[in-house]
């Protein structure tokens, strides 16, 4: 792609900082935008989605899938924006290198709150003060903080993935580690945002939606085992979004809890 | 004016300039100005095109610096890259805030226009070039303004107009809030100018 041995967005992820690997990127946290020569305040963080090159593809198949992934990401977050589900904003792409910026999310994820544990590493805890942190012990609820109930972020779930299947973008991977609250001190105020949607696609068909729905309730049931009856709640807020559009979803749900996610049994 | 330096860009590009100017009062010159200099042949033409080698951006449909600098990023990104679309990379961060992809519309709708009188002027460069600040005050005529200014500047109902923000439902939900309303609408425009390499 650019001639040079070491393009721009590979630098700038050089100095960023890596916060964790799958099996098809890496997400590093960095700075996008320096400070302004006269003062002003630091920009925010970006974080950064890498889908670095996979040595098991043919190279020229390798850039154009990772090309097209980095695209449907964007659009499928452009998208939910227009639609008001509450994403990340996107702050920059790099198709070429396969780098996508977006928006840093001051928050957790909805695994960790709920107790399910934070996903690898150590938990995060902010370390603004010093040595001894008074809050923070284990039994506490982490969501006080947020000064939410479970039941009232089981709604804020139910009501944001209406609002996604409502503009037809199914998120492909729904589960509690790809939502975040919004800590309630953050410009944007206290929110439920969806993440990563690098398997999302846009679909009108009943069976997807309610497929997306039953993924994200057996990431329940195996996340967040004492938890089943929250669930429920997603789906009453769900309903309330989605109006007459539900009745069909849910029928199908019920199907789709008898057979698993996969429609056809073939092969 | 402010200054940007992005070291882990090449150098004859890490250097951004941004000076917003307010009364401006020779925009239908600079206009005229610049159209001639693109015309011109010879050495001539060459030291024209210098004088007026910036991104000259209407400041009203400017929703934020955050909204600036991402379009001027993704125009050095392209030229660092060989795929600008434009000519030069100060054209290319006007068609990077242009929501569609004809040219002339956006040069029309974000660059200079006989009638603007809020002015943001751009000029990406090496570390080497010092007296921007002069180049500049040499070109426009009005009021050097600090970048936080924007804020009162920003024409909400254009910029929703260009990127047809007015039928989403996620805003007329928000009509009543205005303070969250625009904060959405920079988001979305934000975004849209980050994707736009890859937006269909």
């Amino acid at each position: 792609m650019s001639s040079q041995s070491r393009s721009a967005t590979m630098a700038l992820l050089e100095h960023a900082e890596t916060i964790s690997q799958g099996a098809e990127a890496k997400i590093y946290r960095g700075r996008l935008h320096p400070s302004s020569s006269s003062e002003g305040p630091d920009a925010p963080p970006v974080l950064f989605k890498y889908r670095f090159h996979k040595q098991y593809r043919h190279p020229t198949l390798d850039v154009s899938l990772t090309k097209s992934r980095v695209a449907g990401e964007a659009r499928a977050l452009i998208k939910c924006l227009r639609s008001g589900v509450n994403v990340p904003g996107i702050r920059m792409v790099d198709a070429a290198e396969g780098v996508i910026g977006i928006e840093w999310i001051e928050g957790k994820s909805i695994r960790f709150l709920l107790g399910g544990g934070a996903e690898d590493e150590e938990v995060v805890v902010d370390d603004s003060d010093d040595t001894v942190e008074e809050e923070a012990s284990p039994a506490e609820d982490p969501l006080q903080e947020y000064g939410l109930t479970k039941d009232a972020v089981m709604l804020m779930i139910g009501k944001e993935i209406a609002k996604m299947h409502k503009a037809d973008i199914i998120h492909g991977d729904l589960t509690t580690s790809n939502m975040m609250l919004r800590h309630p001190s953050s410009l944007k105020g206290l929110q439920l945002v969806l993440i990563d949607f690098g398997l999302s696609y846009t679909s009108t068909l009943v069976e997807d939606k309610a497929v997306d729905l039953y993924v994200l309730e057996r990431a329940f049931a195996s996340t967040h085992p004492q938890s089943e009856p929250l669930f429920a709640a997603v789906l009453t807020a769900y309903e309330r979004e989605m109006g007459k559009d539900w009745a069909a979803i849910s029928r199908r749900l019920d199907d789709v809890r008898l057979r698993g996610r996969k429609r056809s049994m073939v092969g | 004016m402010d200054t940007f330096r992005y070291p882990h860009l090449p150098s004859e590009l890490s250097t951004v300039h941004i000076a917003l100017f307010t009364n401006v009062t020779n925009s239908a010159a600079l206009r005229a100005r610049i159209v001639r200099a693109s015309q011109l042949e010879g050495p001539d033409g060459d030291a024209e095109r210098e004088a007026v080698n910036f991104a000259f951006i209407d400041a009203r449909l400017i929703c934020s610096r955050l909204h600036l600098q991402t379009a001027i990023y993704q125009a050095i990104l392209a030229q660092a890259q060989g795929s600008l679309r434009t000519k030069t990379v100060h054209s290319e961060i006007l068609w990077a805030l242009n929501p569609t992809n004809n040219i002339t519309e956006a040069i029309r709708r974000y660059g200079v226009a006989d009638a603007t009188t809020s002015l943001i002027v751009v000029r990406i460069a090496s570390p080497d070039l010092n007296d921007v600040q002069q180049r500049m005050n040499a070109v426009v005529e009005g009021t050097l303004t600090p970048l936080d200014q924007l804020a009162q500047i920003t024409d909400w109902a254009s910029v929703k107009k260009y990127y047809k923000l007015n039928s989403e439902p996620a805003l007329k939900e928000l009509a009543k809030d205005p303070v969250r309303e625009r904060l959405y609408v920079d988001e979305i425009v934000t975004s849209s100018v980050a994707m736009k390499s890859v937006m269909a």
